[in-house]
């Protein structure tokens, strides 16, 4: 009896290749740019030079390295400066989408272009056949706003050495197993890493593709070049293995943005925020998750930054409703200089469902419900709308507001058929004069009317804090009073014995 | 057609030129309404408050408006509802309200007016402050005792006068029970008050004599939530505006307000002293308090409260016959009476 066979490990990657990445990193979140020639300028000012452009600019005759005066001759090229926090959110962002279609993915990026490998060996039962998973990646990609390349092979090497050597950007190309030498053949040496010193030997010897290197005898190119010369061939031939490394992508939602001017007008800074949201929605619904609060980040000229935290009730990924609350929160917190850069934080949450019962009352409706009550804080004040809460305390005012969401709990318990009589509190205090016999109040006037005391009830000895100056030492009265039309006044009135004065503070209505 | 129809017909033919359609009676239309939780109020206006409609609530201070309202809003919580209390004047007293068995959760609370104090004001009420004279450090002396940090002999009977007058404070030299005790004629002792003082952290000062600033502030927040919808009850608390300010309130508000409400069967109560929503408004009552309850001789206990129905918009006619006499006049008024929340059951 034999050992049985040893079996090789099924192995599957898809490369996903974006070029010109810190063009596209900054022309994600500036749609109205795609189709203008823009060139991305590095380093500092006089000394900047092209770092990136996009297609129409290279058509105009835009290249690598020009400076800025050189970019000032070519007209109608729109010209960015270089944002490495923005290269780094979007490829956070493409790395993350990789992420959801496996969780094995290496990131080989370089400054100029974005670079992963996913590792799909074996999902082919979720996402289907690799040819649909790769068109699927590249759809995802593009509603992030980068175009991108795939190739999908079962060497690690060969499919990176595809996705650099694809002719346009948006191309799915897919290596059969057993095929890796004949496809790459036709691929120039430009998609291997090769030093100065090798493209100059290889251009002496008349090597133009990588399928006229894997020809190449090994023992020879070995006496030649060495071990990398060996290892360039195996890279040609498609056979060089790899020793995957996975990185972990963090999902975090994240945008952030450098604003070329500084903007005071809010109503144009909401278009920037209205793409950053667009994107933030994609990816969090790319995860079947909604988005359940928002902080946004304005960085102001003079360093100073304001941030705002909007949470509305449900978690939700309607577009238009975060644009209007966020609207609406910076329209009642305005930031107090021009804003120089923004980032958009948020919070991911479930997707939030309701159960409406056919006989359960009419209630409002939780996303036109934040509206509504952002609206009404910007007319009364954060601290004005919500719910009240009792505080376990005798203090007056023992109450603190809390944002307003719709309870969902039962009904409550019918209370007893006692009624009570409700105080309406004067806030803040009138004060009242008061003119007292035997110590006792005899009459007093309240807004402009006299009333005569028909009966006082206390005075109750309240201390207050003890160790507040202002509220030392209280005397409170209740009376009942009317005056000479005939109007009843229940009232409670209060005594400071220290300021020696009185205050109406409430009414029994 | 059986014979009692063909009757009718025939009648109704017969009376249609003196009577139309004597005979059948006239489609009526049911209108919800909603218990207040009053039973005497509940059966004065047959079931409660109309749902749908803008009731009016008037009358002067301490009339019981906002006991009823509290009251109404309490069954509407109680039954799973969301209410809205629009407080133009700042004035309500969450405690009551709970102690009214509203569910405080369900109740959403806008405040209208309210002046933002600045943080030192805010600070020294919450916490603890020290005053300022503590904080000064004592002068060093110089002379007679070389910079020691003791009092001049001389100053030690500083404040002795004050404390010895102190003890002579009139309860303290008042006679005792069991003493003879000498009539004494009290003078009349009068406090006015100081004016109020009022600091604002940038915002515009509110003043109470003119309520404008709360009132719009009140009318937009009711339009926002009409439109918004899924408030069983608006309450618009306007008891403490003065009522020429009220009614200065644009008659086109009222009837907006009404035609909102009719489309969400969302119930408006307003509370006002004086009426202003006019023929918007579905129903009327005026209160007047009547007297406080004297139950207890030492605390307040209650007040005993009158409601009248001055104007009901769908009052429906029994049928479509005039009478030649008189009808039986219904009651148009209702006594309850409330206790305060300190008071146990009786």
């Amino acid at each position: 009896m034999g050992r049985p066979p040893v079996t090789k490990p099924v192995e599957l990657y898809a490369c996903l290749y974006a070029k010109e990445f810190p063009a596209q990193a900054l022309l994600r979140l500036r749609p109205e740019l795609r189709h203008k020639p823009c060139a991305v300028m590095e380093g500092e000012p006089p000394l900047q030079q092209v770092c990136s452009l996009n297609s129409k600019a290279r058509a105009l005759g835009v290249a690598h390295g020009m400076t800025r005066v050189e970019i000032d001759t070519i007209p109608s090229v729109a010209v960015l400066q270089h944002s490495s926090v923005e290269d780094a959110c979007a490829r956070k962002t493409l790395l993350e989408c990789a992420g959801t279609f496996s969780p094995r993915v290496e990131d080989r990026s370089n400054d100029n272009a974005f670079l992963c490998v996913i590792d799909i060996a074996g999902v082919e039962t979720l996402f289907g056949p690799p040819s649909t998973l790769a068109k699927n990646l590249q759809e995802q990609v593009r509603t992030l706003g980068v175009a991108a390349s795939v190739a999908v092979s079962s060497n690690f090497h060969a499919a990176i050495c595809l996705a650099r050597g694809a002719s346009s950007r948006n191309q799915v190309a897919i290596i059969a197993p057993g095929q890796e030498r004949a496809t790459l053949s036709l691929l120039p040496l430009a998609v291997l890493d090769l030093s100065v010193a090798q493209a100059e030997t290889f251009s002496l010897w008349g090597i133009r593709t990588l399928g006229m290197l894997a020809a190449l005898p090994e023992k020879e190119l070995i006496a030649r070049m060495g071990q990398e010369g060996n290892r360039l061939r195996q890279l040609a031939r498609g056979e060089h293995p790899h020793h995957f490394l996975p990185g972990e992508p963090t999902f975090r939602l994240e945008e952030h943005m450098e604003l070329d001017t500084p903007v005071e007008l809010l109503e144009s800074l909401l278009f920037v925020i209205g793409v950053m949201l667009k994107q933030l929605i994609v990816r969090a619904t790319a995860r079947v998750l909604a988005l359940s609060s928002v902080t946004i980040t304005l960085q102001l000229e003079g360093g100073a930054s304001h941030i705002r935290l909007v949470r509305p009730a449900l978690p939700t990924n309607d577009l238009q409703l975060w644009i209007k609350l966020l609207h609406l929160d910076l329209e009642a917190h305005p930031p107090q200089a021009a804003i120089v850069s923004l980032a958009l934080t948020a919070e991911p949450g479930s997707t939030s469902k309701i159960q409406l019962g056919l006989f359960s009352p009419q209630l409002p409706e939780p996303m036109r419900l934040d509206v509504t009550l952002a609206h009404i804080r910007a007319i009364v004040g954060d601290d004005c709308v919500g719910r009240a809460l009792l505080k376990d305390s005798h203090q007056t005012d023992g109450f603190r507001m809390e944002p307003f969401t719709v309870p969902s709990g039962p009904e409550s318990e019918l209370n007893s058929n006692q009624h009570r009589a409700a105080t309406r509190q004067i806030r803040p205090a009138e004060n009242v004069a008061v003119t007292l016999q035997a110590k006792r109040p005899e009459a007093f006037s309240f807004r402009e009317k006299r009333y005569a005391v028909e009966h006082a009830y206390g005075p109750w000895l309240a201390s207050g804090d003890w160790w507040s100056p202002t509220l030392w030492s209280f005397e409170q009265w209740d009376l009942v009073a009317r005056s000479h039309d005939g109007l009843l006044l229940c009232c409670c009135l209060v005594r400071d014995l220290t300021g020696g004065c009185w205050q109406m503070v409430a009414l029994y209505d | 057609m059986s014979s009692a129809s063909l009757l009718r017909t025939q009648i109704e033919a017969l009376l249609a030129a003196r009577i139309p359609s004597a005979l059948t009676p006239l489609p009526r239309s049911i209108r919800p309404v909603a218990a207040t939780g009053i039973r005497n109020v509940d059966e004065l206006l047959k079931g409660g408050v109309p749902l749908g409609a803008i009731t009016e609530m008037v009358g002067p201070e301490c009339s019981g408006r906002t006991s009823f309202a509290l009251s109404y809003i309490a069954r509407m919580t109680q039954a799973a509802r969301v209410c809205a209390w629009v407080d133009v004047s700042n004035t309500m007293h969450p405690e009551s309200a709970a102690a009214a068995g509203v569910d405080l959760s369900r109740l959403l609370w806008v405040r209208c007016g309210v002046p933002v104090t600045t943080s030192m004001q805010q600070s020294s009420k919450d916490g603890f402050a020290l005053p300022e004279k503590y904080l000064i450090p004592p002068p060093i002396k110089k002379g007679l005792h070389g910079g020691g940090f003791g009092p001049h002999p001389r100053s030690e009977v500083k404040g002795l006068s004050d404390a010895v007058g102190d003890f002579l404070r009139p309860e303290v030299t008042e006679p005792r029970c069991a003493e003879p005790q000498r009539k004494v004629r009290h003078a009349s002792e009068i406090f006015e008050p100081d004016l109020p003082q009022t600091v604002t952290n940038g915002r515009k000062p509110v003043a109470s004599s003119k309520p404008w600033l709360r009132i719009d502030q009140a009318l937009r927040v009711t339009d926002l939530l009409l439109q918004g919808g899924g408030f069983s009850a608006i309450v618009l608390d306007m008891g403490s505006i003065p009522p020429e300010y009220v009614s200065r309130v644009p008659l086109a508000t009222w009837f907006r307000y009404r035609a909102a409400a009719e489309r969400s069967q969302a119930s408006i109560v307003l509370l006002t002293q004086h009426a202003c929503a006019k023929s918007s408004a579905g129903l009327v009552l005026r209160l007047q308090s009547r007297h406080a309850l004297q139950e207890e001789p030492t605390v307040f206990t209650g007040m005993e409260y009158r409601v009248d129905v001055e104007r009901e918009r769908f009052t429906v006619d029994p049928t479509n016959v005039v009478p030649l006499r008189k009808p039986p006049q219904s009651e148009r008024s209702a006594k309850w009476h409330s206790r305060a929340t300190w008071v146990g059951r009786r």
